[in-house]
C-alpha cells in the first residue's frame, strides 16, 4: 500500500483481435462463393431422341468414371421430335465440349461379351462423353450408342485384315495368353474385298503386340470329336459366341507401331506360321483340308487346301512352324486312315476326323511338292522278307492278314492273289526281318480258323482267334526245329488248317487201307480206328461204290503200327455200346468215348488161317469168327431183329445183322452172318433155317432165352454138293397152319371155353387145332373151322367122332360115387377138343375138306376103347 | 419494488469475481480470493461478442447454401444441404422430424443469431427494448442454443453408421463445418458478452422509465 505504482496507461485498442474472426470467415465466405460463381459450371444442351432413363438432377454425365455434370432439366424440343436435356457441366469440362464432342446416354446393357454400364444398373444411367476436336460449343446432338473407340483409348490401335469376319464383332476381346487385352472397336471392308478390323489394345498390354505379332481368329467352338474322347476349345465364354481374336508375339520383335497392319489368320496353327509345300495324289480320297499331318502320332501340320488337277489332286499342307525343319527332300508322306477291325479301333478317331496323312522326316532341303504315298512307305533298314504262299482254295486270307507265331503278328499278307494259270491262291506273305529266324525249313504255314469248336464229351472247348481273324483270317506259323532256313524262293503251302497240314505230313506216313462194307458203318471221315483200344489210325474217306452197291472205307494207319498190318487182321465197327445180353447176365461194353460220336473201327490179329482182312463186320464176334455172310428171306410177321442168333442145337453159329422189310411187304430181308468155323456145313444148298419164338404154354416155356433175346433162327445143316447164302426162312408155324393140312369144319351147340387155337387131341395129343369159329348163317350152332396137321390126317376118317374135352367132368352117382374127368391141365384151362377113331381107313372112308362134322358133348365110354390100325 | 430490487453491486462499490465469484470492494484491483484481475464492467467483452457473432453469421450463409451431407446411394451421389433435407424429410412424409430438424437447424440458429444481434444492438446503441421481452428471449436462446447442435449430431452419427462404400454411404460435406463453427460461435459469442452490460442498459432503461 505505501508503495503506490505509477498507473499504466493502457491505450485502449480500437479494435479486439477477435474482430480478425469475422474478417477470415468473411474471406472465406467471399472465396467460397467466387469458387462457387466460377466454379458454377457451363450450361449445355444436348439434343436426344428420348428423354427414357434420364432424370432431372440425377442422371449425371461421366468422363472416364468422373461426373463432369448433370441434368438440370428436360424439355420437349421445339419440333417435338425428341428432348432437350439441359446439362449443368463441370466448369472443368470446358475442354470436352468441342463441336466434334459426342454424347450419349449408358443404359446398363448386359451382352455375352460382357456387362456394359454396371455401374449404371447402381447409379442409375448416365451420360458419357467423349471428347473431340473442334471450337467451344454447348449444344449436340447425342449419338445413338456410344461411339466405338473407347473414351480416352490412349492403348494401341491395330488393323487386322481377315479374309472373313467370323463371329467377330465390336467389343470381340482380344485375347493375350487368355487374358483379355483389348478389344475389336470396328470393322470394315477395305477395296479388295477384305475384312478390315481395327483393334484396340490396352494400354498396360500395348508392348505385348510386337512387330511380329501373329493374330489368329478364336472364334466360336474348336469341337474335336473323336472317339477318344470330345476335346471342346474355346478360348472363353464371350468368345464362343462373340468371337475372340488371340495373338502371339516373339519376344525379340520390336513393338508394334500404333496403326500397324496384321493379318488374321484363321487358327493359330495358321498364324504360327510353317512351312507350305505341296502333295500329289491321285485322289483326294480320305482327305480333305483340315486332315492332319501326323508324325509319331504327333499331329504337326494340316492339309490347308485340295485342288483337283487335271490328272491328279493337290493337297497344299502346311507343316507346323517348329517342325518344319523336318521336311526334308526325302520326306514320306502316306494316308492312313482308321483301322478298324474286329480286334480292335485303330486311330479310331479318323472316323470322324477322316484319314491323316502320315509323315516321315527326310534329310536335305525341303521340296516343293512330295508324293502322297498310300501305304506307308518301306524301310529301308526294315526290309521284310517276302514270301509266297499258296493254297489250293482261299482259306478265308484276306490282304492285310496278320501272320502270326504263338500269336505275335510276325508279317502279315501283302497281297492275294490266283496264281497266272489260276490254278492256286497265291499270298504275298512279308515277315518283319527280325522274325527271320522263325522261318526254317518243315515250318508251315496255317491258317487259323476264326472259331474252333471241339466238342466231346470232355467237355466243349470253343477256342476262337481274335476277332482279326474273322474279318481279314491269320495265318499262324508252325515253326519247325529244323535248322535249316526256309527256301523263301518256292511258293510254301498254306494249310487251311492244322489237322490239314497234319494229315499232308502224315500221308506219307501212313499205311492206306481200304475195307469194304455193306453199309456205311456208321463211321466218317476222321473216325478212329483202334487196336486194342488204342488208336491207330483214322478213316480217311468213306466212298460209295455204285457198282457194288457197297462202301469202301479207306483207313490210314500209322505207319508204327505197319507190322501190325502184315498179320492176319479183321475189322469190325466198334459199337458204341455192346450189350451181351444173355441169360447169364447182361454184358455191357462200351467203345472209347470218342468212337462212340464218330464211330469207330476195331482191328485185331486173328491167328491161323487166312482171313478176310477186307471185310468190315459189324461186330468184333463176327469179326473173329470170320463170319460168313448170308442173306435170309423170312415171312413178313416174323418178329426177327437185328442181333438175332442163328443157332443150331442151342449152339449159336451166327447172327442177324440186318433185317429190312421188303418192298413187296411181305417179306423180311435179313441179312446174318455164320461164323466161320461153322459155316460150311449151313451154307449148303438145302441148309434150312427156322425161325423159334420162345413159346410159354402151359406145358411149359419152349426156347427161354428167345424171351429175352427175341427170336433166333434155328439152323439145320445140309448135305447138298453146292453152296448158297441165299436161304428162307419158313413161316414159323405149326403144322396145323401148313398148307396140307385136313380143314374140317366142326358144328358145336355152343363155343364152350373154345377159341382160337383150341387144340385137338388124339389120344392126349395134339394133332390139330381149332384156327377159326364163327356162328352158323341160320344160327343154330357154332361152326368150328379145324386144322388137322398133315400128318396126322389119317388117324381121321368116317367113322371118327370129335367130342368136348373142356374143363372138369364131374359125375356125381348117389351110388356110383363121384367120378371126375379131366384131360390135360391144358385142355382144362384151355379147353380142347378130342377125337376118336371106330375103322380103320379099309372100312372107312377118309374126310372130306369142308365136310361138317358134329363135336359130342362127351365121348361115350366105348369111344374110348375104340383101337383101329390106323395106317397111312 | 424496483428501486429496491434494482440496486446494483457497483452502486455499492462491490465488484464480482468473473472467475470465482467472489463479491469484492471496487477499491481492489484484484480478487482477494483467486488473484484474478477485476472489472466493474467488461465493456470489451461487447466488441468481442459483435466479432464472434458476425463471424457466426457470415459463416451461416454457406452453412445454408453448401451441402452438409454427401449421401452415396447405390453408387448415386447426392449433396443436401440443410434445407434440401429437411424438404426431403417432408416428402419423406416425415414431418414431425423435418420439424426438429428445422427447429435445430435452421431456426435455432438464425434465432440465436438474431437474438443476440439484439442484445448486442441493444447494448450499443442504447434500444429501447422491454426488459421482460429481452429477458424471456434471453433465457430461451440459452437454453435451446444447445439443441442446434442436434444436426451435426445426426451428422456425426450417420457418418458413422452408415459406411456401405458405394452402396450407402454418408460423410459430411463443408457445410457441416460452417455450420459447426454458426452453432461455435453463436455460443461462444453468447458467453463472452459480459451480460451485466445488458442489465446496465435495462436498469437505465428502467430508471428511465
Amino acid at each position: 500500500m505505501t508503495q503506490i505504482e505509477q498507473p499504466k496507461v493502457v491505450r485502449k485498442k480500437l479494435f479486439s483481435p477477435v474482430w480478425l474472426l469475422p474478417i477470415v470467415a468473411l474471406a472465406l465466405g467471399a472465396w467460397l462463393g467466387v469458387k462457387s460463381i466460377r466454379e458454377s459450371g457451363i450450361d449445355v444442351r444436348i439434343h436426344f431422341p428420348s428423354a427414357t432413363g434420364i432424370d432431372v438432377g440425377k442422371t449425371l454425365v461421366r468422363y472416364q468414371g468422373l461426373n463432369v455434370g448433370k441434368v438440370v432439366d428436360v424439355s420437349i424440343d421445339d419440333e417435338l421430335k425428341g428432348v432437350n436435356v439441359d446439362l449443368l457441366m463441370d466448369y472443368r469440362a470446358e475442354p470436352l465440349l468441342r463441336a466434334n464432342s459426342k454424347f450419349w446416354l449408358v443404359t446398363p446393357k448386359a451382352s455375352i461379351t460382357g456387362v456394359e454400364g454396371l455401374d449404371a444398373l447402381f447409379s442409375g444411367n448416365y451420360i458419357g462423353l467423349l471428347p473431340g476436336d473442334g471450337d467451344f460449343r454447348d449444344h449436340f446432338e447425342a449419338e445413338q450408342e456410344a461411339p466405338p473407340v473407347l473414351p480416352g483409348s490412349d492403348g494401341l490401335v491395330i488393323e487386322l485384315s481377315a479374309e472373313k469376319l467370323g463371329s467377330l464383332d465390336v467389343g470381340s476381346p482380344v485375347f493375350y495368353r487368355q487374358i483379355p487385352v483389348g478389344e475389336v472397336v470396328s470393322y470394315r471392308l477395305d477395296p479388295q474385298h477384305k475384312v478390315l478390323l481395327k483393334a484396340y489394345i490396352e494400354k498396360q498390354y500395348a508392348t505385348l503386340v510386337r512387330k511380329d505379332s501373329h493374330f489368329w481368329n478364336v472364334s466360336g467352338v474348336q469341337i474335336d470329336a473323336s472317339l477318344s474322347g470330345i476335346k471342346v476349345n474355346t478360348a472363353s465364354l464371350a468368345s464362343l459366341i462373340a468371337g475372340g481374336i488371340n495373338f502371339s508375339s516373339p519376344v525379340s520383335s520390336p513393338a508394334a507401331e500404333a496403326n500397324q497392319g496384321y493379318k488374321l489368320y484363321a487358327s493359330q496353327q495358321e498364324a504360327n506360321g510353317g512351312v507350305r509345300f505341296v502333295l500329289t495324289a491321285k485322289d483326294a480320297d480320305g482327305i480333305k483340308r483340315g486332315t492332319d499331318v501326323i508324325y509319331r502320332g504327333v499331329t504337326i501340320g494340316e492339309v490347308e487346301n485340295v485342288v483337283a488337277e487335271s490328272q491328279s489332286v493337290s493337297i497344299h499342307t502346311r507343316l507346323d512352324a517348329p517342325y518344319a525343319e523336318l521336311l526334308g527332300s526325302d520326306a514320306k508322306f502316306w494316308r492312313e486312315g482308321a483301322d478298324i477291325s474286329l480286334n480292335g479301333f485303330k486311330h479310331a478317331g479318323r472316323l470322324v476326323s477322316g484319314d491323316v496323312i502320315q509323315f516321315l522326316p527326310g534329310n536335305g532341303s525341303p521340296l516343293a511338292q512330295y508324293p502322297l504315298a498310300n501305304t506307308a512307305p518301306r524301310l529301308e533298314h526294315e526290309t521284310p522278307i517276302m514270301l509266297t504262299l499258296t493254297a489250293a482254295e482261299n482259306p478265308g486270307i484276306s490282304s492285310g492278314a496278320d501272320i502270326r507265331y504263338r500269336q505275335v503278328s510276325i508279317g502279315k499278307i501283302a497281297q492275294v492273289r490266283l496264281a497266272d494259270d489260276f490254278s492256286a491262291v497265291l499270298y504275298q506273305a512279308e515277315i518283319f526281318p527280325e522274325f527271320k529266324a522263325l522261318l526254317t525249313a518243315g515250318s508251315d504255314f496255317i491258317a487259323e480258323a476264326p472259331l474252333d469248336i471241339k466238342a466231346s464229351l470232355d467237355g466243349v472247348e470253343v477256342k476262337s482267334g481274335d476277332l482279326t481273324t474273322l474279318t481279314k483270317g491269320v495265318v499262324s506259323l508252325r515253326h519247325s526245329l529244323n535248322k535249316k532256313a526256309l527256301n523263301t524262293a518256292k511258293p510254301i503251302a498254306l494249310f487251311a488248317s492244322a489237322s490239314k497240314a497234319d494229315a499232308f505230313y502224315q500221308q506219307g506216313h501212313k499205311i492206306k487201307w481200304t475195307l469194304y462194307s455193306d453199309d456205311a458203318a456208321s463211321v466218317t471221315t476222321g473216325s478212329p480206328v483202334y487196336y486194342k483200344k488204342m488208336q491207330v489210325g483214322t478213316v480217311t474217306d468213306v466212298d460209295w461204290q455204285a457198282t457194288a452197291d457197297r462202301f469202301a472205307v479207306t483207313l490210314a494207319i500209322d505207319s508204327t503200327f505197319a507190322p501190325l498190318l502184315k498179320n492176319n487182321i479183321v475189322f469190325w465197327q466198334n459199337p458204341a455200346l455192346a450189350v451181351d445180353a444173355s441169360l447169364t447176365g447182361v454184358k455191357l461194353q462200351m467203345a472209347p468215348l470218342n468212337g462212340v460220336l464218330k464211330g469207330s473201327i476195331a482191328l485185331a490179329k486173328l491167328d491161323g488161317h487166312k482171313v478176310d482182312s477186307q471185310r468190315l463186320y459189324h461186330s468184333e464176334s463176327l469179326a473173329r469168327s470170320q463170319a460168313q455172310a448170308i442173306s435170309l428171306l423170312l415171312p413178313a410177321d416174323s418178329s426177327l431183329r437185328t442181333g438175332a442168333a442163328i443157332r443150331y442145337q442151342g449152339t449159336q453159329i451166327g447172327e442177324v445183322t440186318q433185317v429190312v422189310l421188303n418192298a413187296d411187304l411181305k417179306h423180311l430181308d435179313a441179312k446174318a452172318y455164320l461164323y466161320g468155323k461153322y459155316a460150311a456145313p449151313f451154307l449148303k444148298r438145302d441148309s434150312q433155317y427156322q425161325l423159334q419164338q420162345a413159346q410159354v404154354t402151359l406145358k411149359g416155356v419152349e426156347h427161354p432165352e428167345a424171351l429175352l433175346t427175341g427170336a433166333f433162327i434155328a439152323a439145320t445143316p445140309g448135305n447138298a454138293s453146292d453152296n448158297s447164302t441165299q436161304f428162307t426162312v419158313p413161316r414159323l408155324t405149326d403144322d396145323y397152319m401148313a398148307k396140307d393140312a385136313l380143314h374140317l369144319l366142326l358144328s358145336r351147340n355152343t363155343l364152350g371155353s373154345v377159341k382160337n387155337g383150341t387144340g385137338i387131341f388124339f389120344r392126349g395129343i395134339q394133332i390139330g387145332q381149332i384156327i377159326d369159329y364163327r356162328l352158323k348163317d341160320n344160327g343154330d350152332e357154332v361152326l368150328l373151322n379145324a386144322s388137322i396137321a398133315a400128318r396126322y390126317r389119317h388117324l381121321l376118317n368116317q367113322s371118327s367122332r370129335f367130342y368136348d374135352l373142356s374143363g372138369i367132368k364131374v359125375d356125381l352117382g348117389l351110388f356110383s360115387g363121384a367120378q371126375i374127368e379131366t384131360g390135360s391141365l391144358e385142355t382144362i384151362l384151355a379147353g380142347g377138343i378130342g377125337v376118336v377113331t371106330e375103322l380103320n381107313n379099309q372100312q372107312a372112308a377118309p374126310l372130306n375138306a369142308s365136310q361138317t362134322l358134329p363135336v359130342y358133348g362127351k365121348a361115350d365110354a366105348d369111344w374110348l376103347q375104340w383101337r383101329p390100325q390106323l395106317s397111312e | 419494488m424496483k428501486a429496491n430490487n434494482s440496486v446494483q453491486g457497483k452502486d455499492l462499490g462491490l465488484c464480482r469475481c468473473d472467475d470465482c465469484g467472489q463479491i469484492n470492494n471496487t477499491t481492489e484491483s484484484c480478487c482477494l480470493r483467486c488473484g484474478a484481475k477485476l472489472q466493474l464492467r467488461d465493456y470489451n467483452s461487447l466488441q468481442r461478442s459483435w466479432a464472434l457473432l458476425i463471424t457466426a453469421a457470415i459463416l451461416l450463409v454457406p452453412a445454408n447454401l453448401y451441402p452438409i451431407t454427401t449421401l452415396t446411394k447405390s453408387g448415386r451421389v447426392t449433396h443436401d444441404t440443410i434445407f434440401s433435407g429437411i424438404l426431403r424429410l417432408v416428402h419423406s412424409d416425415m414431418l414431425p422430424i423435418a420439424v426438429i430438424v428445422f427447429t435445430a437447424s435452421i431456426l435455432v440458429p438464425w434465432l440465436k443469431i438474431i437474438g443476440l444481434g439484439i442484445y448486442l444492438s441493444a447494448i450499443s446503441f442504447n434500444l429501447k427494448f422491454s426488459k421482460k421481452k429481452l429477458m424471456l428471449g434471453f433465457h430461451l436462446i440459452e437454453w435451446i442454443g444447445r439443441w442446434s447442435m442436434l444436426d451435426l449430431f445426426v451428422i456425426s452419427l450417420t457418418v458413422a453408421l452408415v459406411n456401405m462404400g458405394q452402396l450407402l454411404d454418408a460423410k459430411p460435406a463443408p457445410a457441416a463445418t460452417a455450420f459447426a463453427l454458426v452453432i461455435l460461435f453463436t455460443q461462444v459469442s453468447a458467453k463472452v458478452l459480459d451480460t451485466r452490460l445488458l442489465w446496465d442498459q435495462l436498469e437505465q432503461q428502467d430508471d428511465a422509465n
